[in-house]
């Protein structure tokens, strides 16, 4: 029913359905939610995906192993690393191959480097959330440096292809770890604290955050969300732990973790993870051994496994990412399945735990949950 | 807090595996048939294995044969167990996990739009990442991705040059 002025007239027992995105709803990349609500609390919502589904896993069945590492970091804009790491893992599992020393630093170089500009980045997008676009701007700048290293090392900006089944591509220079000793610096002296003050110290943040998006430790292992999710929930759990990987039970490092649950312990938790994610990448590079960085494993384009599966996980910035793959000892994969980190929130978590939020907290549930849509669309 | 050695004994003494293996560190394969495999992981669960990952399913077209594949982990032993159960591929059907793990709802609604499995138990099924699709669900091996392109869309030729294949 329309009033004078064109707006909608609402009994206030009425329910209505809101279409929430798929442009972009304050979730990185092309999703929906579709939202029942009374008043402004949502009551009931479903989860509209599919909108970025491009096929990755059946792409994957029809190249060469060497092919899909230039595949897999376009399936979650926000982990290529990760993607690509994990994607390497699954090969060296099947094929029981033990990557060099040095590939090892390297390859946990490059994964906290990228884990903190996503952090960053992901920082901002929360914060663009509830209309901080100040920390927004800062956070791509600061994600930028960042960036440049990643060109300087690989060619790539955003999408690597740096992690291979074997090792890494090529070797980093010494020059270039000054470089990123000099940032890490940088990031610990001036841009971080300006974070803080900006966006932790803000007392809108703090309203906003405090007791919104509440998920407990219990429910998040229901689930299966893992990540900040589960340390701001007070589980201090960490997979680069529980099963190291690449260099990661070399370096002293802690787990953050936080009591309540909501969206600012998980806030609160990911800052933390910045400087224990500095703390990794000193120790890493005062540390590296010297020696090769790539196993030699023949033409590139007849890359073979035996027949075998291996499901390999490991810890990106929201949680467990996951891969089963599955060879018949040919050229190409037989099947790889990809568990994004955000697959249990994304979907289930929307029905489950979203009803109950603000209709203007629904930006905040789905940045601070670190749903990325592409990961479960693929 | 129990090792590889010991959980798997524990699964070969409280349950009937078809075969069971020590894949890598903190890594367990475990086969079951279709009929033991949702008691085996309500078991599981109880005994520690709270996470279910994901559940991934492999078209082993050659076997005429479904693999399902639940990928438990436990936050005691830090150990992951993959439980993997076979079903016919004509008749595929299985039974739903949703009663012991309500999250698994959604990951069924994906085999469901990929393979065209069908879970008892899930009234839900509705397509979830594909939007009216019509043809053989598109992750069975027999679903060629080239013949699919070539009969639902028209070549374009760009700049007066002829799409060859």
């Amino acid at each position: 029913m329309m009033n004078m002025n064109g707006g909608i007239m609402m009994d206030k027992n009425t329910q209505t359905e809101i279409f929430f995105g798929p442009n972009h709803p304050g979730v990185p990349g092309n999703y929906g939610i579709i939202y029942d609500f009374e008043g402004d609390t949502v009551t009931e919502a479903k989860p509209n995906a599919g909108h970025l589904h491009r096929g990755f896993e059946k792409l994957m069945e029809e190249r060469i192993w060497i092919k899909n590492t230039a595949l897999v970091p376009r399936i979650c804009v926000e982990e290529p690393d990760i993607n690509e790491m994990v994607y390497a893992m699954g090969y060296e599992a099947i094929g029981e191959l033990e990557v060099p020393e040095r590939a090892h630093y390297i390859r946990s170089i490059i994964l906290e480097l990228a884990r903190l500009q996503g952090h960053i980045f992901s920082i901002g997008g929360n914060a663009a959330g509830i209309g901080q676009y100040t920390v927004m701007h800062w956070g791509t700048l600061t994600r930028d440096y960042i960036l440049d290293i990643f060109e300087e090392i690989t060619g790539g900006r955003v999408y690597h292809i740096y992690i291979r089944p074997g090792g890494v591509r090529q070797d980093i220079s010494d020059k270039t770890f000054e470089k990123i000793l000099d940032l890490m610096d940088d990031l610990e002296e001036n841009r971080l604290p300006d974070l803080d003050k900006t966006l932790y110290e803000n007392p809108n943040a703090q309203k906003r955050w405090k007791g919104t998006a509440v998920i407990t430790a219990e429910e998040a292992m229901e689930m299966g969300a893992t990540g900040p999710v589960l340390r701001g929930a007070g589980k201090a759990y960490d997979l680069r732990k529980m099963m190291p990987y690449a260099a990661y039970d070399k370096v002293d490092f802690e787990i953050p973790t936080r009591e309540s649950g909501d969206a600012w312990a998980r806030l609160k938790v990911v800052r933390e993870e910045m400087t224990q994610s500095i703390k990794i990448i000193r120790q890493l590079i005062n540390d590296i051994p010297d020696g090769p960085v790539k196993l030699d494993l023949g033409n590139a384009l007849k890359y073979k496994i035996p027949e075998g599966d291996a499901y390999v996980k490991i810890e990106s910035k929201r949680g467990e990412y996951g891969y089963y793959m599955v060879s018949d000892g040919s050229l190409k994969p037989y099947r790889v399945h990809v568990r994004g980190a955000s697959n249990p929130l994304g979907l289930y978590g929307v029905t489950e735990y979203l009803p109950g939020t603000r209709v203007a907290d629904v930006p905040v549930w789905a940045k601070s949950l670190g749903i990325c849509p592409p990961e479960f669309d693929r | 807090m129990r090792n590889e050695k010991e959980v798997i004994e524990l699964i070969e003494k409280n349950l009937s595996p078809l075969e069971t293996e020590e894949k890598r560190a903190q890594n367990i394969s475990v086969k079951f048939g279709p009929e033991d495999t949702i008691q085996a992981l309500s078991f599981l669960k109880s005994k520690g294995y709270k996470q279910l990952s994901t559940i991934s399913c492999v078209d082993w077209i050659d076997d005429n044969e479904f693999e399902l594949v639940y990928h438990l982990y436990s936050y005691d032993d830090f150990i992951n167990i993959s439980v993997k159960t076979r079903i016919d591929r004509e008749k595929a059907k299985f039974v739903t996990l949703k009663e012991v793990w309500p999250v698994a709802e959604f990951y069924e609604r994906d085999i469901h739009d990929f393979f065209g499995v069908e879970f008892e138990g899930n009234d839900d099924l509705e397509e979830l990442i594909l939007e009216n699709w019509n043809d053989i669900p598109p992750m069975r091996k027999d679903f060629d991705t080239r013949k699919f392109v070539n009969d639902e869309y028209e070549w374009r030729d760009y700049d007066g040059q002829k799409h060859t294949d």
